[in-house]
Parts: C-alpha cells; sequence; structure tokens
C-alpha cells in the first residue's frame, strides 16, 4: 500500500513539471477526434499526447502558487487578530471572514474572474481569496492557544521584544499545526483550480490545461474517449497521490 | 441563554449576514465589465442603441437607487424580473429549485445512513482490515474534482458498458431514474469520505471515554451503549459537515450540473452571470444566503440535541 500514494502523487506531477519540455516545437494538425497517433487527436485535431504533456503545468503551478499566496495573506491576518489587545481589530479581522465563507466558493470564483477577465494571474488571485479564510482562522487559533502559554508570559516579563515574542516564538510554535495543514489546503487548491479552469474560469477557451481538455473534448466522448479520460485520470491521480501522502506522513508524525 | 432566545439571536445575526452577502454581490455584480444592455445588444452594437435598452431597462438610474428599490421589492415578496427575458426571477427560482432539491434530497438520503454506518463499522473494528480500507479509499477518494470523477464514470459506464446514460439531457429525473445514478454517486463521493471520517473519529473518542466505561460498568449492554449512548455523541462533529454538504448541495452544484446537463440553480446562475442578469443573480444570492443561515442553525440546535454539553450556547 505504501508505493501507491508515492505512485500517484509523482507520475502526473512529473508529467506536469517535465512534460513541457518534451512537446514537440512544429505541432501537427490533423482532423479533431481521430484515432492516428498513440492518443488521437483533441476537439481541433491537436495530438492528445502533446496537449498531456503541456498541460499539467498550469494546474500544478496555479494550485501551489494559490496555496503559497493565501499563507502570505492568511497566517498575518490570523496572528494580527489572535495577539491584538483590542478586540475591536480581532472583530473587524475575523467577522467578514464569515461573510466571506457563507457565499458559495464557485459563485465567488465566478463573479470576480468575470470582473477582472482571463488569466492565470486571477486564477491564482481567485483561488487565494477563496482559500485564505480559512487559513486565517486557523492561524488564529493556533496563535491565541500559544499566545496563552505561560512561557510567552514569561518572555513578556522579561523584556523580550514585540517581535520576538510575537513573530519569532509564535512564529516557530505555528509551524506544526500550520504544516499538518498543508496537505488539505493544496488538495483543496487543486479541486479549486481543476474546478473553475474546467467551467472556463480564467483560461484560455483552447488551453492546453488538463482541466480544460476534459471539458473540451467531452464532445468526442463516444468517438475518442482517450482525450477526456487520460486527463481526467491524470487529475484524479494527483489529487488522490497528494492525499494519501500528506496523510501517511501525518500519522507518521503523530506516531513519533 | 434559552434554547429559543439563542435561535432567535441566530435568526437576526443571519438576516443581517443574508443582507451582507446580498449587498456584496450587488457591488460584485456592478463591477462586472459590460451589463445586460451590453450583452443583450449583441456583438457589434451600436452605441445609441445601447443606451436606448440601458434606459429601458433603467440602468441608466443611479446604482444606489436601483439597489434601493429592488430591497423594497425584496422585503415585499418581489425578486423584480431578469433584465434579459423579462420574466419575473421567482420563476427562475421555481424552476430551477425543482432539480436542485430533486439531486440533493437523494444525495442526503443516500449519504447520512452510509456515512454513519461506514464510519461505526470502522470504529467498532479500529485498525482491522476493514477499519484500513475504508481509511485508505475515504482519504485518498476525499476532494477529488467532481468533473474528473464523472468524465470518468462516464466514459466507464456510459459509454464503454452503456449500462447508464451518460447525461442527462432534457430527461425527466423522477420518471426515468437512471439517469440520476451517475450524478448522485458524484454527488456524494466527496462528502461521503468527509463524514465517514468524522463518524469513525467521534465514534472511536465516544468509546473511549469514561462515561461510556461507566456505563458498561453499570451493566448496561453493550449494543445499547454503543447505539443509545456513544453514536448521538460521536455524531455531533459529524452534524456540522452534513449541514455544509446540504448547504452546498443546495446551492446549486454547478459543476455536476454541468457535466450532467441538468437545468438545476447552478446551470441559471452560469447563464446568469453570463447576461449580467443582475437581477437573476441578485436572487439566487439571497437563495444561497438565506439557505447557509437556515441549514447551520438547524444544524446547531441538532448538535445541541445530540451533545448538550459540547455546546456551550452563550
Amino acid at each position: 500500500m505504501k508505493g501507491v500514494g508515492w505512485l500517484l502523487l509523482v507520475v502526473p506531477l512529473a508529467l506536469a513539471l517535465l512534460g513541457p519540455w518534451f512537446v514537440p516545437d512544429e505541432l501537427t494538425r490533423g482532423a479533431p477526434f481521430m484515432p492516428n497517433s498513440s492518443l488521437g487527436t483533441d476537439f481541433v485535431g491537436r495530438d492528445v499526447w502533446h496537449q498531456v504533456l503541456a498541460g499539467g503545468q498550469t494546474v500544478v503551478l496555479v494550485a501551489l502558487l494559490a496555496t503559497v499566496s493565501s499563507y502570505l495573506v492568511g497566517v498575518p491576518w490570523g496572528v494580527v487578530a489572535a495577539m491584538t489587545r483590542l478586540r475591536i481589530v480581532d472583530e473587524v479581522l475575523m467577522r467578514p471572514l464569515d461573510l466571506l465563507l457563507a457565499v458559495p466558493s464557485l459563485l465567488v470564483l465566478i463573479l470576480v474572474a468575470a470582473i477582472a477577465g482571463p488569466g492565470l494571474p486571477v486564477l491564482v488571485g481567485v483561488v487565494a481569496l477563496v482559500n485564505f479564510p480559512d487559513v486565517a482562522r486557523i492561524s488564529r487559533a493556533a496563535a491565541l492557544e500559544i499566545a496563552g502559554r505561560p512561557a510567552l508570559e514569561a518572555m513578556r516579563l522579561q523584556g523580550e521584544t514585540w517581535w520576538r515574542t510575537s513573530i519569532v516564538y509564535t512564529g516557530r510554535s505555528m509551524l506544526r499545526t500550520l504544516a499538518a495543514d498543508l496537505g488539505v489546503r493544496l488538495t483543496g487548491a487543486l479541486y479549486l483550480v481543476a474546478s473553475a479552469s474546467f467551467l472556463g474560469v480564467g483560461v484560455a477557451p483552447d488551453a492546453a490545461d488538463w482541466a480544460v481538455m476534459v471539458d473540451r473534448n467531452r464532445v468526442g466522448l463516444f468517438i475518442q474517449p482517450w482525450a477526456v479520460v487520460v486527463p481526467a485520470l491524470l487529475i484524479v491521480a494527483l489529487s488522490v497521490g497528494l492525499n494519501l501522502v500528506f496523510d501517511r506522513a501525518l500519522r507518521a508524525e503523530a506516531r513519533s | 441563554m434559552s434554547l429559543r432566545r439563542y435561535a432567535a439571536r441566530r435568526l437576526a445575526i443571519g438576516a443581517v449576514q443574508v443582507l451582507a452577502v446580498v449587498t456584496l454581490v450587488f457591488l460584485l455584480v456592478q463591477a462586472l465589465p459590460g451589463d445586460a444592455a451590453v450583452a443583450l445588444a449583441g456583438d457589434n452594437p451600436d452605441p445609441r442603441r445601447i443606451e436606448e435598452i440601458r434606459a429601458a431597462m433603467g440602468l441608466d438610474r443611479p446604482a444606489l437607487d436601483r439597489f434601493g428599490s429592488w430591497l423594497w421589492g425584496l422585503a415585499r415578496g418581489d425578486f423584480g424580473e431578469s433584465l434579459i427575458s423579462g420574466r419575473p426571477v421567482a420563476e427562475f427560482l421555481h424552476d430551477g429549485l425543482g432539480p436542485t432539491l430533486v439531486l440533493a434530497v437523494l444525495a442526503l438520503v443516500l449519504l447520512i445512513p452510509a456515512a454513519v454506518l461506514l464510519g461505526v463499522l470502522a470504529a467498532l473494528r479500529e485498525g482491522g482490515p476493514l477499519d484500513r480500507a475504508v481509511t485508505t479509499v475515504t482519504v485518498g477518494l476525499h476532494s477529488i474534482p467532481e468533473f474528473a470523477l464523472a468524465v470518468v464514470l462516464i466514459a466507464l459506464f456510459g459509454v464503454q458498458l452503456r449500462w447508464l446514460p451518460p447525461t442527462a439531457v432534457g430527461a425527466d429525473l423522477l420518471g426515468q431514474p437512471a439517469v440520476l445514478v451517475l450524478p448522485l454517486v458524484v454527488l456524494v463521493a466527496r462528502p461521503l469520505c468527509s463524514i465517514s471520517r468524522l463518524v469513525r473519529a467521534g465514534m472511536i473518542d465516544a468509546l473511549a471515554s469514561d462515561y461510556v466505561r461507566h456505563a458498561r460498568r453499570l451493566g448496561i449492554g453493550v449494543t445499547r451503549v454503543r447505539f443509545a449512548h456513544a453514536l448521538p455523541t460521536a455524531l455531533a462533529p459529524a452534524v456540522q459537515q452534513v449541514a455544509r454538504t446540504t448547504d452546498w448541495l443546495l446551492g446549486g452544484v454547478i459543476v455536476v450540473e454541468a457535466v450532467f446537463v441538468i437545468p438545476g440553480l447552478g446551470t441559471i446562475l452560469v447563464d446568469a452571470v453570463a447576461g449580467r442578469d443582475l437581477p437573476v443573480v441578485q436572487g439566487l444570492a439571497v437563495v444561497f444566503a438565506v439557505t447557509t443561515v437556515v441549514v447551520n442553525l438547524v444544524a446547531d440546535l441538532l448538535v445541541f440535541r445530540l451533545a448538550p454539553r459540547s455546546v456551550a450556547i452563550a
């Protein structure tokens, strides 16, 4: 069982990151949905295998960048809310997030993407926006627990600077909680990025992207199923692999 | 604070929440490039024509004015009319609610017993082969994008084996239950994983707790302790997740509706945003926000019934 998670994770990840290097420069165009090469052609006659090689990069990179950005915004947000002595600051920071959580995430995604127009930075931004309230809440909860520790009280009494107490000590103590949360965040971001691309949010309609391939080639499902099934299976494998690997790491960590 | 006062307070907060969500959505739709007049005028429109349409729709009035009159209408139960077709928004909501409700109710009916059963079975045999198998599958399948799972299932059962219809185009959902099988499997897969894991964790905790051991010492039978005493406490954390799932199901499951061509609320939303049909988007936002507030309130009250001590009603 041990290798399955890694296998499921490494195969799509290697394809996504290394694949673009192996796409030939001059692309052959044929008739749409023909079974003439290894995986046949897609809805505009491009080689499906070349599209598969080129199409993983955006999904993986956008999910990674969105996760990193949601941490960059969410962690300081939550820590400030937890560390402040002023209740009003805490309320002002956290209340609007409850509101954001009450709006369906795909509704936010569709509206914001329609406002900002297509483009990968937009997709990164929207997925980060949807994810960051959760990160902020987890950071706040973790920081609140740390703020109540006697160690921190002792540091304050010793006259340690705000920087050392609130940032260095708290930050280091929070790492474990945040690391445990990382797997959930990454798969969540992957889920949103893929679903958004599938709905055509933030990407060009003929982009080389696994999720877009699934959407655009669906019309040819009866003639040439590989153009749909291969990218869909790669996304499934990536998601399952990520979950299994992170879960195993977490449980190993919990035992030690 | 009594339960009733707690519920009343939560409802009041909920009303504010709904208002805030609606305002937010109004502002977002205002910020969309182009408006319904541009969408309606089609390709290569004449600017004069756009102005005429805009005036006819009342889009030339200030935003605050339009928002105010829309709110006033809402207070009297009037959702307004679609800018594109002129049909009342209430009709759109009514049309979309049917398929969405059918999917949501059937999904929940399948989901809840299955998730509880899986979680309890895994917890009773903690560490055994069944538990390990259930855990691996639920960890792996959790958070697979629905569209990917859906097209793989369609390719296998709809195209290759031809056991089930690949989409629900033009089908009467309740009249032809075969079209519902694949959408329901896809809808149930993700929440089944998260909820059964919560039930399993809650059940393991409850079975190891002092009160369960004490009940056993008092001579109460194993079955009764497990199902009448441990299970309700174990279910409390799962209820919140069921609430989130219900909320998601009632919010129009856009992706599943798109893949299987089911004309529910999600499809109406996507079309309305594309057409900049503000009143329809607003109406949907109201429905979604009210659903969220009500579902979460019901879940909180249910948790209070199941495990009174776990909720501090303050």
